[in-house]
């Protein structure tokens, strides 16, 4: 810096200098070859630097209008693939280890949609005939070969597609085709897309201005832009080449880039003071809603601050939908001004983030970021409102009289078997039409209805986090919202509701997972609902770890009380939600599985994992736990009431 | 959920392109080839502006000053290359600026007031520049001692240095990282 600072002034003194010796006060004697030195030594200098010469940073601002982006089932092939290797495949090189995989597929989707056993399926595998895809059925025996003519191989090269890729698609598609009880759609072939470790979720920072809560104003960091660099460069080249050339026009047009360079390290950013004030049009917004955001920014130091840019710290449940959550300003000491923007408000407890300030100097050649915390909540409550059709529940129910038909017989209305009477039965019950007939004396035993009482329970670990493209409701948004409408119609039944959920707690790994005990009425209902929208399990953001699931589901089943009914709302897409199930049923607690859909049928690992998806549907219904699939298309109303009319047929 | 649109903000592209406009006209006052290189170096930049490059505006902006140099070094008057010297810094300053803005807050976003601080101290400083030099020039009259010219030189030479805008590395790069 001192070498910087004696060059500053050596350059002052030579400059009053030369209009001393213009004006003729100073006489100095130099050379023409002393003027046409310094002028190389200025190209040079100037050359030198120009080579090195980026382009100017800026700061990368992140996106925090976008909602939260979560991944596809089955985002990777591999990942698709490994749902159905067993512990028999062993480990093997990656080529192997695809093919492997799919063979496993195979033989699962032949043994549940096909009637095969597994050993009727292995065989039929080797031998090709379980499809009509003769690629396909090559690609995956090991004795047979792939079909191949010299056309096909034109073929594959001019479409740049290789042998493998061909086949991993083909066998997809015609597992795909018997999942689907083959009738097997369009037909088409699945896109082969191997964006392996390239997932859709790139880390929080780029939808987040930062990641903690900030209190009052924080410096991040500060930079310099090199905005200007090159100027200064450039201005000696023009100097130099003017004064070698002897054009005064030339040696002008560099003093002019002389004065921007001094101009760049002229300023200093200034140490802003600003104050941050944020308005809702409705603190209190329903699923959905659109509402106004108006943040008044005003400058409270002294200073101007000539280069202002604000991006909003949107919370990542909220999209911006009109205006722009950023501004770009400057501002005069206590001048405010006011960004305005329309936000579209999902479920849950929403936080803003810090605002991310950048503050240049007048030339923009050093920048601050800055975080100013400026917190303010919305709770946005699910609607509790109940769906028009029955909540396909188990039939089973507690010693309370409700609407829930059990499968026991006693008094009701709909009939359920006769029986031999017995003494103190009663006599409206007696079957007087056998009495005349037959003369026996016989008692009719109708369904008995009972209250149920129900837990609903919530799947939001991590794994659940799916939606079939980045953008659309994911499946644990859409399990809460189910398990608000469920619980609704319950209570409006008389049934006792109570809400759990098991995934992972973001910031406290060892908090308490949701747990809302069965009981009715109105005050619970209101609890119900706060619950839904404010417990951090239910955070419409992806937890960062993993959560103790094993953990968290011994802590439930001490919790349940002997008959009670789960409905637990899960997407199925990973083996982990198919065992919560099963184990809750084979302790006793009948469960029903409510199942929003996520999957997607582009690329060949979606394809695979919404054959996963039905598998373990399959097979969860083959062991007497009931799953209603919710696909993403429809209300949960319309998927029940096609449950209930399918019920009565 | 639309996309922010990440291209350069309008107001300071048009800005931009009218000062590059003016660059070409005024350097190709003075000769053909002049105007032949500045025509080019306008056509590069404004494509590159309209895309978002920062390389391309670099290169334009460099052949346009290539031009203007070519221009005065056959000129008899000083004015109207010191006109398009100005105008080609502030065509760049403001190309930059725009692309920038773009890139972090997005063409939706409310910038005018911003880029209005922009476009007048840009220019205000190449004016002020300009100016004194032109001043300079006029005041020290035709026969201009070597002794004053070389000292002048040595004066901007020093300047720059002593500014730091001739050196690559600069002494304030990020200190923190969060």
């Amino acid at each position: 810096m001192n070498g910087r600072r004696l060059a500053l002034a050596l350059g002052l003194a030579a400059f009053v200098a030369a209009v001393a010796v213009l004006i003729g006060v100073l006489d100095v004697g130099f050379s023409r070859t002393a003027l046409v030195v310094v002028g190389l030594v200025a190209i040079a200098i100037g050359l030198r630097a120009l080579f090195a010469r980026e382009p100017p940073r800026s700061v990368d601002t992140p996106d925090p209008e976008r909602s939260t982006v979560v991944p596809t089932p089955g985002a990777t092939l591999h990942g698709a693939i490994d749902a159905f290797r067993t512990s028999e495949t062993r480990y093997s090189v990656t080529g192997r280890r695809t093919v492997e995989g799919l063979r496993a597929a195979t033989i699962a989707v032949l043994s549940r949609f096909d009637g095969n056993d597994e050993e009727t399926a292995r065989r039929r595998l080797e031998t090709g005939e379980w499809t009509d895809d003769e690629v396909a059925a090559a690609f995956l025996s090991e004795s047979l070969e792939v079909p191949r003519s010299a056309r096909d191989w034109v073929a594959d090269t001019v479409r740049g597609t290789s042998r493998f890729r061909t086949g991993v698609r083909r066998a997809v598609a015609a597992i795909e085709d018997i999942a689907d009880g083959g009738d097997g759609g369009d037909g088409s072939l699945p896109r082969y897309d191997p964006r392996e470790g390239a997932s859709a979720v790139d880390g929080d920072r780029r939808h987040r201005t930062a990641t903690s809560a900030v209190e009052g104003t924080e410096r991040r960091c500060e930079r310099a832009t090199g905005y200007w660099r090159g100027v200064g460069v450039l201005a000696l080249v023009a100097v130099g080449v003017g004064v070698v050339a002897e054009s005064p026009a030339v040696v002008l047009a560099g003093v002019v880039g002389v004065g921007y360079a001094g101009f760049s390290r002229a300023f200093d950013p200034p140490e802003p003071e600003l104050s941050i004030e944020r308005e809702l049009s409705d603190p209190d917004p329903a699923p959905g809603d659109e509402i106004e955001v108006s943040v008044t920014i005003a400058n409270e130091s002294d200073g101007f601050v000539p280069d202002l840019r604000i991006v909003d710290g949107v919370p990542a449940g909220m999209a911006v939908t009109e205006g722009a959550s950023r501004l770009g300003t400057a501002l005069r000491p206590g001048e405010d001004v006011v960004l305005e923007y329309t936000v579209s408000v999902g479920r849950g407890s929403h936080e803003f983030d810090p605002v991310l300030a950048i503050v240049g100097d007048l030339s923009r050649s050093t920048e601050r970021e800055y975080l100013i915390g400026a917190p303010t909540t919305v709770v946005c409550e699910p609607e509790l409102r109940p769906i028009a059709a029955p909540v396909p529940l188990r039939t089973a129910g507690t010693s309370f009289s409700g609407r829930l038909q059990t499968s026991d017989g006693g008094a009701g209305t709909t009939f359920h078997s006769v029986r031999e009477y017995r003494k103190g039965d009663a006599l409206s019950r007696v079957d007087w039409n056998r009495r005349a007939k037959t003369g026996e004396l016989t008692t009719l035993q109708f369904h008995e209805e009972r209250a149920a009482r129900v837990v609903v329970l919530v799947d939001a670990r991590r794994d659940a986090y799916l939606a079939p493209d980045p953008d659309a409701v994911h499946a644990v948004d859409r399990s809460v919202v189910g398990a608000g409408r469920i619980a609704a119609t319950l209570l409006a039944d008389g049934d006792t509701v109570g809400l759990a959920g098991i995934g992972a707690i973001p910031g406290a790994e060892d908090a308490e997972p949701c747990w809302l005990p069965p009981a009715s009425g109105r005050h619970h209902e209101v609890r119900f609902a706060e619950l839904l929208a404010t417990h951090p399990q239910f955070s419409a953001n992806p937890p960062t770890g993993e959560g103790r699931w094993l953990w968290q589901l011994r802590g439930l089943r001490r919790r349940l009380s002997t008959g009670t009914q789960i409905v637990m709302l899960t997407p199925l897409c990973d083996y982990v939600s198919a065992e919560i199930a099963r184990r809750l049923d084979a302790r006793g607690y009948p469960v029903t599985v409510v199942s929003p859909d996520p999957t997607a049928d582009e690329t060949a690992g979606q394809r695979l994992a919404r054959v996963g998806r039905a598998v373990r549907r399959f097979d969860l219904q083959r062991a007497g736990i009931p799953v209603v699939d919710w696909p993403a298309a429809e209300a949960i109303d319309a998927v029940f009431a096609r449950r209930a009319a399918g019920d009565r047929r | 959920m639309s996309e922010i649109t990440r291209r350069p903000t309008i107001a300071s592209s048009v800005a931009a392109a009218v000062a590059v406009l003016v660059a070409v006209l005024a350097a190709g006052s003075q000769a053909a080839s002049a105007l032949g290189f500045a025509a080019v170096g306008g056509l590069v930049f404004v494509v590159g502006l309209a895309l978002g490059r920062h390389r391309a505006v670099d290169v334009g902006a460099l052949v346009v000053l290539f031009g203007v140099v070519a221009g005065g070094l056959e000129a008899t008057a000083v004015e109207p290359t010191i006109v398009a010297a100005v105008a080609t810094v502030v065509a760049w300053d403001l190309a930059h600026g725009a692309i920038a803005l773009g890139d972090q807050l997005g063409r939706g976003a409310e910038t005018r007031r911003l880029e209005a601080v922009r476009v007048s101290s840009s220019l205000l400083v190449g004016l002020a520049s300009g100016t004194v030099g032109y001043a300079v020039y006029v005041f020290g009259g035709s026969g201009q001692p070597v002794a004053a010219v070389t000292l002048l030189l040595v004066a901007a030479v020093l300047i720059v240095v002593g500014f730091g805008g001739g050196r690559t590395g600069s002494t304030r790069r990020r200190r923190t990282r969060p």
